[in-house]
């Protein structure tokens, strides 16, 4: 490795790790498993080197990286389809990955957050593509609706409506299953 | 007139994104009323469990995962060599390399043989059932294609309507796990067809789905 490819892997590196955090979430939030976000995330990342110039021009980078990743996701969405192969040991089979939710000391209480959970996903999964991300980049990772606009170039009516099908719908679902109590 | 208003802005009165006045309005409603207080009461504990699904349903990468990737992209973006070499030399090794079965519920040992087994299933109708397609490949492939072929009245998950789904994907060396959750939406059951292709090979499995 040249000098010249040093300092451009270590600028790459102290550019990127601040983002490295959400734009993972962000990346498993689009392609719904662990496998796939990360091929994901890591085609983004090798995508992104390619473009340091426009990188390093950048005041609020995380956004900009957000967009590339959701406009490549949306380019290649049949690769990162949710129902994919994946490798895996037995202790990785589905529908165990939620069984580490962590306790609070209350076997009962916690076997009943582990159940709501776990229809709330089979809720979510039943959403369409477009609504379940939107409930989730807003209600579970905290984005604002202008962040939304500016990552899916939609507008602001737009994404709020989803969000509010979205909503609507995981009420119905949930109601008819009796999970989300008033108690 | 004030339920209905609940009913109608409860997003924008749970995201307080409402003006001043009926904020104020709401609040004094759903203190007296025990409907809307129950109304605002689930949406709560939606909004809530949604918060927590964040948390609890996102994986942990592994600790030198940022690093790995950081420098994978950087050798990449400056060599290009994106994984060519396992495209060459191919061919016809995809039937010796690659075994299919089918597992519901547990994991099974991996066979012996490198002819695909027969398999069945029992499904009730309206009843999801999650079954393990297993694909074990003595070496890495990748843009491999899958497509499920769907008997009449079985669904999958997620793809309501749909007889044939068709993905790429790549399997990496030893076991890989395709979970289709299924639906038998009629009593009249099939066989539901599993195809790989990679180049210009294929394999395929087949299960004969019975629904009681």
């Amino acid at each position: 490795m040249t000098s010249v490819d040093q300092h451009q892997r270590a600028s790459f590196d102290a550019l990127l790790r601040p983002h490295l955090d959400r734009l993972y979430r962000f990346a498993f939030r689009l392609a719904g498993t662990k496998p796939d976000a990360e091929d994901l995330f890591q085609d983004v990342l090798t995508k992104v080197f390619a473009r340091m110039d426009d990188l390093v021009e950048l005041e609020e980078p995380g956004a900009w990286l957000c967009r590339v990743m959701y406009n490549h996701f949306i380019d290649g969405r049949r690769r990162y389809a949710r129902q994919r192969l994946v490798s895996v040991s037995e202790d990785q089979l589905p529908e165990k990955n939620l069984e580490s939710l962590p306790g609070k000391l209350d076997p009962v209480r916690d076997a009943e957050r582990l159940d709501n959970i776990m229809q709330l996903q089979r809720a979510l999964d039943s959403l369409s593509d477009d609504h379940r991300l939107v409930v989730l980049l807003h209600d579970s990772e905290g984005y604002k609706l202008s962040e939304i606009q500016e990552i899916t170039g939609d507008p602001v009516g737009t994404i709020k409506s989803r969000l509010h099908r979205a909503r609507a719908r995981l009420r119905e679902i949930l109601a008819a299953e009796g999970t989300i109590s008033g108690a | 007139m004030t339920c209905d208003l609940i009913k109608n802005q409860l997003d924008n009165y749970v995201d307080a994104q409402l003006d001043v006045a009926d904020m104020q309005l709401l609040d004094e409603h759903t203190a007296h009323c025990a409907d809307c207080q129950e109304v605002l009461d689930r949406e709560r504990v939606l909004r809530a469990s949604l918060k927590e699904y964040g948390d609890s349903s996102m994986p942990q990468p592994d600790v030198a995962f940022f690093d790995r990737a950081l420098a994978k992209a950087a050798q990449s973006g400056t060599k290009r060599q994106r994984n060519r070499w396992v495209m060459t030399g191919f061919g016809g090794a995809m039937a010796a390399a690659l075994v299919l079965w089918m597992i519901s519920g547990t994991l099974l040992e991996a066979p012996e043989f490198a002819e695909p087994t027969m398999a069945s299933i029992a499904m009730v109708i309206e009843e999801p059932r999650t079954v393990n397609l297993v694909f074990s490949t003595a070496i890495a492939l990748t843009d491999a294609t899958m497509t499920v072929t769907l008997p009449e009245g079985i669904e999958v998950m997620g793809f309501q309507g749909q007889r044939e789904i068709t993905w790429m994907t790549s399997l990496g060396e030893g076991k890989n796990v395709l979970p289709l959750t299924l639906i038998a939406t009629s009593p009249l059951g099939g066989e539901l067809l599993a195809t790989l292709r990679h180049a210009d090979d294929d394999r395929s499995f087949r299960v004969q789905v019975e629904v009681i």
